[in-house]
C-alpha cells in the first residue's frame, strides 16, 4: 500500500495521466501545471509543455503563479507570442489542453464569465481568457474541477463543449472533427463523454468516495459506466513529486489559506515588536 | 541622440503630456510585470472617461476602475479578488452601472490589436466563437464587436474583429535606451501588439541602458525608438507584480494585502489611499514599503541572475578595406581607386 494522499493530489495525478509522451500540451495554472510537470518528470519526458503567453517547451522548476510566469522555469525553448500560440492551436498542433471549470453542463459546455446577469452580475468571474479558443481547436480538452458547479443551463456560454450533444458540435463545421472535451476530472472522480450522445458519464471513482456524494452535486440523472472503475491509487513517487513541486496544492485551498494568513499575522507581529524595542 | 531625444521624463510628466480624459488606453503588459507606476500615476492625476483595453486584467484594471478612470472595458479576463467569496472593483462598477464591459477571448482581443499594429482594418479570428455568448452578447461594440464576411478565395464564412488603435499604451519593460528602444523578454504574450497598435507609447523600464547594449541585442527589442513618446526609468516599476530577471511577484503584497483589500470597496479604497494616492511617486512607494515591511521583505524578491547565452552577431570583417588598406573585392587602395576614377573621367570638379 502506498502512502496516504489528498484528493487534490489524486486529482492532479489523474489529470497527469491524460498526458501522453510526445504530445503538445497547453497548460493552465494550478492543477494542470502541476500535472504537466508530473507527467513530464515521470512518464511523458518528450511532452512539450506550453502556455498561451507564448512560453513553449517549459522546464518547470516550481509551480507557476500564472500563465505568463517565466520565473518558475529553468528555461524554455521558444518564446513566441500569444497570437502565434493560438494560431498554432487553430492549425491543429495542440494535442491536449486543460481548462478549469466554474459552471459546466452535461455536454461539457463551460461558463467562466459570470454567475447571474451579464450586465448586473451576481458574481463576475474572470472571463474566457484563452478557454473558448483552446477547447475549440485543441484535439482534446481535459476539464479540471476543484470548486465549480454542474448545472442544467449555463448562466453564460463561454466555451463550447459538445453543444447540444450528439453530433451537434461536429455538424457546425466550426471545429476540428472529433475535438472537444475528453474528460472532466474532479476531486471525486473522472467523467467521460458518451461517444454517441456526448453526455457526460462517471467513468472512474476515486477510492473511498461514494457515488451518492457525486450524484448530489449533479442536477441531472447522472449516467454511470457499467464498468465503473476505481481510480488507481497514486504511487509514492507521484505523491512525493507533487509535495515537492507544488506543496500548496498538497495542502489544499483551505489549509494553505489558513497557513498563509497565520504567517502574515506572525510577520506583522514580529515587525511591531521590533519597532517597539 | 541620447538625453537630447527629450523622451526621458518622470511618470508624472509622461502621463500629464500623453494621457488625456476620454482616451482609449491600453495596458501593454500581459498578466505579468504590469506597469504599476504608470497606472498609479494615471489615477493620481485623476484621468477619467477611458475606454480601457486589458488582455488580462489584474490589479491594474482593478485600481483604474476603482479610481474612477474607466467608463468602458474591453477585456478577456478580469481578476476576481479572493475567489468566490471576494468581490472585485469591476463587479461592483458593473452593478453600479458606472462601467460597461466587452468580453472577447484571448485570441480575438489580441487580433484586434494585431490588426491595428499592422494598419489593417480588421482581422480574421477563430470561428468557433460563433456558438458562444461571447459572440452573441454585444455590449458597447454592438454589431461591430464581430462581423462575418465571406472569404474571397474559399467562399467560407469568416468571423472578423475590428482593428483597435488605442490613443496611448502604457507599458513596463526590463530596459530601454534614452531614445526609447524598449527591450522585453520572457512571456511575450500580446505585449508588442498592444504597444505597436497604439498612437502613442509610454515606456517605463527597470533601467535605462546604453544604446550600445540595445544595438548588441536587437532580438530583445519589442518597440523601436521611433514609436516611443516617453521613457520613464522606474526601478520596481511593476511591483507588486514581477519582472523577469529583476524581481519576483510579491505574494505578500499581492495575495496578502491587495486581494484581501480589493474584496470590498472600502478595503480597496483604504489600500489605494495608502499605496496609490499616499505615495507621490515610486520612490515614495518603495520607501513606504521598506518602512512598513522591512528592506529584507523587498530583498527576498530580487532575482538571482540566470543569463541567456549570448547570440554571436559577429562577421568576418567590419571594413571593406583589408589590413593593407586594399578593398577586399577590387584589390585597390582608396588613393588608387580615386586615381582610377580620375583617369576614367568619372570625377567632377
Amino acid at each position: 500500500m502506498s502512502k496516504p494522499y489528498t484528493l487534490d493530489e489524486l486529482l492532479a495525478i489523474a489529470v497527469a495521466r491524460e498526458i501522453h509522451d510526445y504530445e503538445n500540451v497547453v497548460l493552465g495554472v494550478g492543477v494542470p501545471m502541476t500535472a504537466g510537470a508530473l507527467a513530464k518528470a515521470l512518464f511523458a519526458p518528450h511532452a512539450t509543455l506550453m502556455m498561451e503567453s507564448g512560453i513553449v517547451d517549459i522546464r518547470p522548476l516550481l509551480s507557476l503563479n500564472n500563465i505568463a510566469d517565466a520565473h518558475s522555469a529553468r528555461g524554455f525553448s521558444y518564446a513566441t507570442d500569444l497570437f502565434s500560440a493560438f494560431t498554432a492551436t487553430y492549425r491543429g498542433f495542440v494535442d491536449v489542453c486543460f481548462l478549469g471549470v466554474a459552471q459546466v453542463d452535461k455536454f461539457g459546455n463551460l461558463n467562466t464569465t459570470v454567475i447571474g446577469d451579464y450586465e448586473k452580475p451576481t458574481m463576475r468571474l474572470p472571463g474566457s481568457g484563452g478557454a473558448a479558443d483552446f477547447i475549440a481547436y485543441s484535439k482534446r480538452t481535459v476539464l479540471t474541477m476543484r470548486g465549480g458547479t454542474f448545472v442544467n443551463k449555463l448562466d453564460y456560454f463561454t466555451s463550447p463543449g459538445y453543444l447540444d450533444g450528439g453530433d451537434s458540435r461536429d455538424r457546425t463545421g466550426l471545429f476540428p472533427q472529433g475535438s472537444g472535451p475528453s474528460a472532466l476530472i474532479s476531486t471525486k472522480g473522472v467523467f467521460r463523454f458518451d461517444p454517441a450522445t456526448k453526455e457526460m458519464y462517471l467513468a472512474e471513482i476515486f477510492p473511498a468516495v461514494d457515488i451518492e456524494s457525486i450524484k448530489k452535486d449533479i442536477p441531472w440523472e447522472l449516467k454511470v459506466a457499467s464498468d465503473l472503475s476505481v481510480t488507481q491509487r497514486p504511487s509514492d513517487e507521484e505523491i512525493d513529486f507533487i509535495r515537492n513541486f507544488a506543496p500548496e496544492l498538497s495542502a489544499g485551498r483551505e489549509l494553505a489559506a489558513d497557513l498563509r494568513a497565520a504567517r502574515l499575522r506572525n510577520k506583522a507581529e514580529q515587525r511591531a515588536r521590533k519597532h517597539v524595542s | 541622440m541620447g538625453e537630447a531625444s527629450g523622451k526621458v521624463m518622470s511618470a508624472r510628466e509622461a502621463i500629464e503630456k500623453f494621457v488625456h480624459d476620454g482616451d482609449e488606453v491600453v495596458i501593454g503588459n500581459y498578466t505579468v510585470g504590469s506597469c504599476a507606476e504608470l497606472v498609479y500615476e494615471i489615477i493620481r492625476q485623476g484621468r477619467k472617461g477611458f475606454t480601457l483595453y486589458s488582455q488580462s486584467g489584474i490589479f491594474d484594471v482593478e485600481v483604474l476602475v476603482a479610481g474612477g478612470c474607466v467608463n468602458r472595458l474591453v477585456t478577456t479576463y478580469v481578476l476576481r479578488s479572493g475567489g468566490k467569496k471576494g468581490g472585485s472593483a469591476v463587479e461592483r462598477a458593473l452593478n453600479a452601472g458606472t462601467l460597461e464591459i466587452e468580453d472577447y477571448t484571448n485570441f480575438e482581443y489580441n487580433a484586434r490589436l494585431v490588426a491595428g499594429m499592422h494598419g489593417f482594418t480588421f482581422m480574421p479570428v477563430l470561428e468557433g466563437v460563433r456558438v458562444t455568448d461571447i459572440f452573441r452578447k454585444r455590449g458597447f461594440m454592438g454589431e461591430n464587436k464581430f462581423q462575418i464576411i465571406s472569404c474571397p478565395y474559399t467562399r467560407r464564412e469568416i468571423v472578423t474583429v475590428p482593428a483597435a488603435t488605442p490613443d496611448v499604451c502604457v507599458i513596463h519593460v526590463q530596459r530601454a535606451d534614452t531614445d526609447g528602444n524598449a527591450q522585453y523578454w520572457g512571456a511575450m504574450g500580446s505585449v508588442a501588439a498592444a504597444a505597436l497598435s497604439s498612437k502613442k507609447i509610454i515606456v517605463s523600464c527597470e533601467e535605462i541602458v546604453e544604446h550600445d547594449i540595445i544595438q548588441s541585442s536587437p532580438h530583445l527589442t519589442i518597440i523601436p525608438a521611433y514609436r516611443v513618446n516617453a521613457v520613464v526609468e522606474v526601478p520596481w516599476g511593476a511591483h507588486p507584480t514581477e519582472v523577469l530577471g529583476y524581481y519576483n511577484v510579491d505574494t505578500f503584497m499581492y495575495n496578502g494585502l491587495f486581494t484581501a483589500a480589493a474584496a470590498t470597496a472600502d478595503g480597496l479604497a483604504a489600500w489605494m489611499d495608502e499605496w496609490v494616492y499616499g505615495c507621490p511617486d515610486r520612490t515614495a512607494y518603495i520607501d513606504r514599503y521598506i518602512q512598513r515591511f522591512g528592506v529584507e521583505t523587498l530583498n527576498e524578491l530580487r532575482a538571482r541572475p540566470l543569463y541567456s547565452a549570448p547570440a554571436n552577431y559577429g562577421a568576418a570583417f567590419t571594413s571593406h578595406w583589408d589590413h593593407e588598406g586594399r578593398e577586399r573585392s577590387m584589390g585597390v587602395t582608396l588613393p588608387q581607386l580615386e586615381k582610377l576614377l580620375k583617369e576614367r573621367g568619372k570625377l567632377y570638379e
